[in-house]
């Protein structure tokens, strides 16, 4: 049997991983570790001291109805961004799938925001949302809205939501519209030959065939809303007004940075850790049901 | 159409062009595909687009406060904001330190990756299973995760306030280890026999044979890691000061210093089309390479 093994070299072998396995040692696996282990201390503010104090942190944020506040608040900002984008990007795709003129410059323009630098998204919405100069303050106010998430905690949740949804739109694209291009097109003739409508075959057809895919992309949205979403808050509410966009990456960094609470830090950085292991097993289960029957 | 369909656009026209098609095929497609299909596409990706192109006309205006959907017209102060942006206000500086971070993470990544998955493809040697389960399992531990022993850890080395600060923790790639062990496992193994037989030393093959033939997955994954790096914001923020901050840090600064004036938004706009040009310059222009980068990606 052919192989690609020719080389054994066990030195050289070690050397080429070295410099991956250095910076993943030092730089990813030891701070995590040690991040398990400050959670255990209480660190004094400035003399960098530790004392020993076992679950002590882990039993302040099981009893902080600030830190179940901002709990909640996370899980519901990224379930309405997950629901959000993925909507939003399934019509999109599917509407790129069904056309023939134009489909390159369709397919641009919708994936572009993966380029977005979430700091620009934060700092255009902020503009254009402003509560007395935004662009489209004035337009939503003729609604009967009065804009003002300066101080509505409703609000400002649901504007990081919008800005958070348009940033991932284009991933989403760009992965949904390569599942939904796999698709045999036998399958969409015979539909179509059915009298199946598009918004059906889009919703039985298409979605079932697609579902590995969105599985993997609801678990990297889940992802992206609990870290990727850390400058939208700090750029427009810094987790206000009255803590309505606290969400758990900015509370700890709130606490590590501002309040140089670097034990209750620690202890909520395990917390989401466990979070992502969780979501990653998730994923690993569902691909691996999926996996039998194709897609 | 837009500023940015129009660029993007330029391809397409150009192969249109040369393919010879009729303005009067392309409407009866057009109708073909169904003129509602097209409504709805364009209204959605036009939403998609709006929020930037705000941005983009409030950068030539002289002031920057716009109360409703009228005053979207260009102004005539283009030139003046950016300059005044770049060089008066140095955001110049952001966007060095933000190109500097992004090409050294792309460079070192690409690197050190090439490098472990020569190891872990082209080596029969034990563990290198667990080795390779070992770099994909730091998937889980983004920067929130570490962040405080991360922090401490940089400073404790003295790197604070330094490059190495805000490249070298980035350098371990699951995802790029990934990607390019997966193409190379489709690269037919008779190659690297034959390579063997010319006495072809595994550098050698590397860097004569797998990167020329990896042309495509190499810009795919270079552009994927350039965004990734230039759109770093909270670690950045935490660990480098003024002197060294990126590019998307640095618009807080703009805003900052241009308060001053009622052209803040103006140029706090401008700012932003700065900071956004160069990662969508990068995926408008390689957009094929990352597509097929990301089906990799996949499967």
């Amino acid at each position: 049997m052919a192989t690609r093994e020719v080389f054994e070299s066990r030195w050289q072998a070690a050397a080429l991983l070295l410099p991956t396995v250095l910076v993943s040692i030092v730089f990813l696996y030891a701070p995590a570790v040690r991040a398990f282990e400050l959670s255990l201390f209480e660190v004094g503010f400035g003399t960098g001291e530790a004392d020993f104090v076992g679950l002590e942190n882990y039993r302040t944020l099981l009893t902080s109805s600030e830190y179940h506040l901002s709990v909640l608040l996370t899980v519901l900002f990224a379930v309405a961004v997950v629901v959000g984008v993925m909507s939003f990007s399934l019509v999109v795709s599917f509407l790129i799938h069904e056309v023939e003129v134009g489909k390159g410059l369709y397919l641009v323009s919708a994936i572009w925001p993966y380029a977005l630098p979430p700091a620009v998204a934060g700092f255009v919405f902020f503009f254009l949302l402003h509560p007395d100069l935004g662009v489209l303050t004035r337009p939503i106010e003729r609604f009967g809205v009065d804009v003002d998430w300066f101080s509505s905690g409703p609000q400002a949740f649901a504007l990081i939501t919008v800005v958070a949804v348009w940033k991932q739109v284009g991933y989403n694209v760009i992965f949904m519209s390569a599942s939904m291009n796999n698709i045999p097109g036998s399958l969409t003739e015979t539909a179509r030959l059915d009298g199946v409508g598009r918004l059906r075959r889009l919703l039985w057809v298409y979605a079932p065939i697609m579902s590995p895919t969105l599985a993997f992309l609801a678990v990297m949205n889940t992802i992206y809303a609990f870290f990727g979403t850390f400058a939208f808050i700090d750029v427009m509410t810094q987790g206000g007004p009255a803590g309505a966009t606290n969400i758990l990456i900015f509370d700890l960094y709130r606490d590590a940075l501002q309040n140089f609470e670097f034990g209750v830090a620690s202890a909520k950085s395990v917390v989401l850790f466990l979070i992502v292991g969780g979501l990653m097993y998730v994923q690993f289960r569902v691909t691996e049901k999926h996996a039998y029957y194709g897609g | 159409m837009t500023l940015l369909e129009t660029i993007v656009d330029v391809p397409n026209r150009a192969a249109e062009y040369l393919s010879g098609e009729r303005t009067g095929d392309r409407l009866a497609r057009l109708r073909e595909d169904g003129l509602a299909v097209h409504a709805a596409l364009a209204s959605l990706v036009l939403l998609l687009l709006f929020p930037v192109l705000v941005a983009v006309i409030v950068s030539t205006k002289e002031s920057g406060i716009i109360t409703g959907l009228g005053g979207l017209v260009p102004g005539g102060n283009t030139y003046a904001n950016y300059y005044r942006a770049l060089v008066e206000l140095e955001f110049y500086r952001y966007m060095l330190n933000s190109l500097v971070m992004a090409s050294v993470v792309v460079v070192g990544k690409l690197v050190v990756s090439l490098l472990a998955v020569l190891a872990v493809v082209y080596y029969r040697v034990p563990y290198k299973d667990i080795v390779f389960l070992f770099i994909l399992f730091t998937l889980l531990l983004p920067v929130p995760v570490r962040f405080v022993p991360l922090y401490r850890l940089v400073t404790g080395l003295g790197w604070n306030n330094t490059v190495l600060a805000i490249t070298v923790p980035y350098l371990a790639s699951a995802t790029t280890v990934f990607v390019l062990r997966q193409h190379f496992l489709s690269i037919p193994p008779s190659l690297v026999e034959n390579a063997k037989l010319d006495g072809v030393g595994p550098l050698e093959f590397l860097w004569r044979v797998l990167i020329p033939m990896s042309k495509g997955i190499l810009v795919g994954v270079s552009v994927i890691i350039f965004v990734y790096a230039w759109n770093q914001y909270l670690w950045p923020l935490v660990i480098v000061g003024d002197d060294l901050q990126v590019a998307q840090v640095g618009l807080g600064q703009l805003r900052g210093q241009a308060q001053a004036g009622d052209v803040a938004w103006a140029l706090t706009m401008t700012g932003s089309v700065l900071t956004l040009l160069p990662p969508l310059v990068l995926l408008v222009l390689f957009r094929k390479p990352l597509l097929e980068t990301f089906s990799i990606q996949r499967k």
